[in-house]
């Protein structure tokens, strides 16, 4: 135990949109440096404190025979995707066995989680944030509606910053000298121009849920049932509806010009969350319904006569 | 292919070796990158060995190849191993001092040289250097091409070695101004270490001596203190110094060094130290004013400290050194600006039982302990009882605590008697019932102290924390008190939780209620090279009405 402590990382406050859309990530070089995802507004986080609505949670055995739970915190701006493994504390664990329980019986939840933050690239190249929770509980909507304003807050005094920075000239000095993080800087060169308009109807969506003039916050979730191969399973094509959006938008941003390969799409679809089988008789929906191609046996693109 | 990519090295060893091959040499790099991962420059020692050992070992072997010189326009070009450089610098500081080689006492230059002399607005680049020889010609602000010196590598600082042979060749001569007089600094701004230029009154000084460690004599010096409207600061001058309290000084290229967390300027033979003329600069008596230390303010190391403080508790404890009874009084003081510690080594001139006293305390040391300032007071002359606090009086210094943000406290020295705020972010598992030494209180592990052994232990309570707020972090332990009172359980009711939940049950409840949460704690803080702790003594969970909280926030965005 000669090495020097390492310092612990502060937790910071992250909406599921600005977490969800960051695909920048830092690591230093040591063994146990940490490592960050940096968002598009400059936070620059190695944990974070999320909370939201349990919207989908399961359990899930991998290859190597460990099992995974894997699930969805839906807080006013999108979704936060996080896994529990073997690698977690008992008690995570046996939270989450109780969680997935509860989902089943409908019962909505409130959680609170403490989580380290993950992300990956896939072989092809697509970025993608997640969460590893650490410690999580479920809370009340006042403890919840508490949270999501400190959380706007520090949204919010990111933006500011962001703001402010355009102003400033982009040297590390400059950001230094009017108080800027310099985490800042990094950001806004690798995400270049960013529209803080999303940003914002976010905080006053949030603003509304927090006020109590929505009700989206405690709405239990829509019913997700693992598709037994039968068709026309109306939740199964709900929930097709948001996947198929996902495997469009995918398939769309990894093309190189000769379609996405089968085996990519699926790794891509299962890496956010959803059931490989799942993904597999959507893919087939949206190429029966004209959305995709298949140029050749194996390889998909978007349709282009739409 | 290889004999390319190693061909700086191979040449290197070929220089020392003349008689190897030079593809063997080659592929003895190679050998060492591709089997071992050692790259070339990491391998030369090796390799040369192995080549070396091939040469019959005798005298002759110090046969001098011509070196090759380099010749360098900037230091960046520069590697630890360079031994033959050239460069033309600019010479910021020359400094001679006398140290001892083998036996010998010697004059050694040093200082600090930057490069690109001759650009108007180039970058520039300053390294240490120490000189030899030392070279007359090397002076304080001239421009010189030095031609032989070689590269030193410590600790990954670079700096340059002027050896005895090395030629220095004057350029341009060193003009009196130089080196380039830095801008005055607010003593505020002092950073830690550096060279600077100051304006500021002088407070104090007194001459002093320093010990040389080894014993070989003792060296004059004087200390002191000059102020100016932001702060104070502490200095020594190894050059004489003889001017009087309260003259305005200009002092530049002073270095700044730090003893334990107080800078301090040193003044030396380059310092150039001169009477200043500002009429508007603040008088002494307003700076002796203002140069009052505030308890928040202190810091390990200072000395010459002024404050004033109310003391409110003190005890005698007396001890026995070189068979001689001696006391010491050790106490608690405050001020609006938080409590720490004070030591009185002499008889007090206040009688202890008429406490709270305040006391005007003049030229203190602060010792810290565990984080926590120390004012010591070695003479009840640096003592002067006043006949009332210059606060409001009715402030209960005793049970005051200081509101300060959660980044400061992570940030700031240790503090007894404040209070914070920040978001439960962890409930650590070793949260609830613990079982600490009947000896020294630490926590039993599997029944056992680290320092007493086996243990049967008193039974406490305490739940240890993470709370962090806006990018700060402190761990958090709070005592059975208020660990009891803000889970609303009393001590039984607890020990029943516990049975019922399991100790990891418990703590989920304890998370269930604080996580993700914004509480109150207050009590001390200790600030180490571990991060921040605080040992609270009471803990609020914020209780926020978030409808309201939206509707303010929209206001205060403009949003509504």
């Amino acid at each position: 135990m000669e090495r020097a402590r390492i310092a612990r990382q502060p937790a910071h406050l992250l909406l599921a949109s600005e977490f969800g859309s960051a695909t920048l990530h830092e690591k230093g070089s040591g063994e146990y440096d940490p490592s960050f995802v940096i968002t598009k507004l400059g936070a620059k986080v190695n944990r974070v404190v999320a909370a939201g609505l349990l919207e989908r949670l399961e359990l899930r055995e991998t290859a190597n025979g460990s099992t995974l739970y894997q699930g969805q915190l839906r807080d006013p701006t999108g979704l936060h995707y996080f896994s529990v493994g073997d690698y977690n504390s008992e008690i995570m664990r046996e939270l989450s066995h109780q969680w997935v329980e509860r989902l089943e019986d409908g019962e909505p939840l409130l959680v609170m989680m403490t989580a380290k933050t993950r992300w990956y690239q896939t072989d092809e190249g697509a970025v993608y944030t997640s969460l590893r929770p650490e410690e999580a509980c479920v809370v009340s909507r006042e403890v919840y509606a508490n949270w999501l304003l400190d959380a706007c807050q520090s949204t919010m005094e990111r933006m500011n910053n962001f703001t402010t920075s355009l102003e400033v000239e982009p040297t590390m000095d400059a950001f230094a000298r009017v108080g800027l993080p310099t985490d800042l800087l990094v950001a806004r060169n690798h995400y270049g121009e960013v529209d803080l308009e999303p940003f914002k109807l976010n905080l006053m969506q949030a603003l509304d849920i927090a006020e109590g003039r929505l009700e989206a916050a405690t709405t239990p979730p829509p019913m997700m049932s693992l598709p037994t191969g039968d068709e026309g399973d109306a939740t199964s094509s709900e929930s097709g509806g948001a996947l198929g959006e996902l495997l469009l938008q995918a398939i769309a941003h990894l093309d190189q010009g000769e379609g996405v390969d089968f085996d990519t799409i699926l790794k891509n679809a299962v890496a956010r969350g959803h059931v490989r089988e799942a993904a597999e008789s959507v893919l087939d929906e949206l190429l029966e319904s004209g959305q995709l191609d298949e140029p050749r046996f194996g390889w998909f693109r978007v349709a282009s006569g739409e | 292919m290889a004999e390319g990519k190693y061909a700086d090295y191979v040449e290197a060893i070929l220089k020392e070796c003349p008689d190897a091959d030079a593809g063997e040499v080659s592929e003895a790099f190679a050998k060492y990158e591709e089997e071992f991962y050692i790259p070339p420059q990491d391998a030369m020692r090796s390799v040369l060995r192995r080549f070396k050992s091939g040469v019959s070992p005798g005298p002759s072997t110090t046969e001098r190849s011509p070196r090759q010189t380099k010749k360098v326009a900037s230091l960046s070009e520069l590697v630890g191993s360079d031994k033959d450089v050239e460069i033309e610098v600019a010479v910021i500081t020359h400094n001679i001092r006398d140290q001892t080689i083998r036996g010998e006492e010697k004059k050694v230059a040093f200082g600090m040289l930057e490069d690109n002399p001759w650009e108007e607005n180039g970058q520039r680049i300053r390294w240490d250097y120490k000189d030899w020889g030392p070279h007359a010609n090397l002076t304080a602000g001239s421009i010189i091409r030095i031609e032989g010196a070689s590269v030193n590598e410590y600790n990954g600082k670079m700096s340059l070695n002027i050896n005895q042979s090395t030629r220095i060749v004057v350029l341009k001569e060193g003009v009196a101004t130089l080196p380039p007089s830095n801008d005055p600094l607010d003593i505020a701004d002092v950073p830690s270490d550096g060279y600077i230029c100051v304006v500021g009154r002088v407070l104090a000084a007194r001459p002093d001596q320093i010990h040389r460690k080894d014993g070989s004599g003792s060296i004059d010096v004087v200390r002191g203190r000059i102020a100016d409207d932001t702060g104070t600061i502490g200095f020594l001058s190894w050059e004489p110094f003889d001017h009087e309290v309260g003259t305005l000084l200009k002092i530049d290229g002073a270095q700044v060094r730090s003893f334990r967390n107080t800078p301090e300027l040193n003044f030396g033979r380059t310092t150039r130290i001169e009477v200043y003329h500002d009429a508007n600069f603040a008088n002494l008596e307003a700076l002796s004013e203002r140069s009052n230390a505030t308890i928040a303010s202190l810091t390990d190391g200072a000395r010459d400290v002024d404050a004033v403080v109310q003391i409110t508790d003190l005890t005698k404890r007396t001890f026995e050194r070189d068979g001689e009874e001696k006391f010491l009084w050790s106490g608690q003081v405050g001020d609006p600006t938080g409590r720490c510690r004070v030591s009185i080594w002499d008889a007090l001139p206040f009688d202890e039982k008429k406490l709270p006293i305040t006391v005007k305390v003049t030229g203190a040391r602060v010792r810290a302990w565990q984080g926590i300032p120390d004012i010591t007071i070695d003479n009840a002359e640096q003592l002067e009882v006043l006949d009332a606090p210059p606060w409001d009086e009715s402030l209960d210094l005793a049970n005051h605590s200081v509101s300060v943000s959660l980044p400061d406290v992570a940030a700031g020295p240790s503090r007894v008697g404040i209070e914070t705020t920040g978001m439960v972010v962890s409930v650590r598992e070793d949260s609830g019932f613990i079982m600490r030494c009947t000896e020294c209180r630490r926590v039993l592990r599997d029944g056992a102290c680290f320092d007493h052994g086996v243990n049967e232990g008193n039974e406490d309570v305490r739940l240890r924390l993470v709370v962090d707020e806006a990018g700060a972090t402190t761990a958090v332990l709070v005592n059975k008190e208020a660990s009891l009172a803000s889970l609303s359980l009393t001590y039984d009711e607890m020990k029943s939780k516990v049975e019922e939940l399991g100790d990891i049950g418990f703590v989920q409840l304890v998370r269930e209620h604080v996580l993700g949460r914004s509480v109150n704690v207050r009590g001390r803080s200790i600030v180490d090279e571990q991060g921040a702790m605080i040992l609270a003594e009471a803990m609020q969970i914020s209780e926020r009405d978030a409808q309201m909280r939206a509707s303010e926030m929209r206001t205060q965005w403009g949003w509504s």
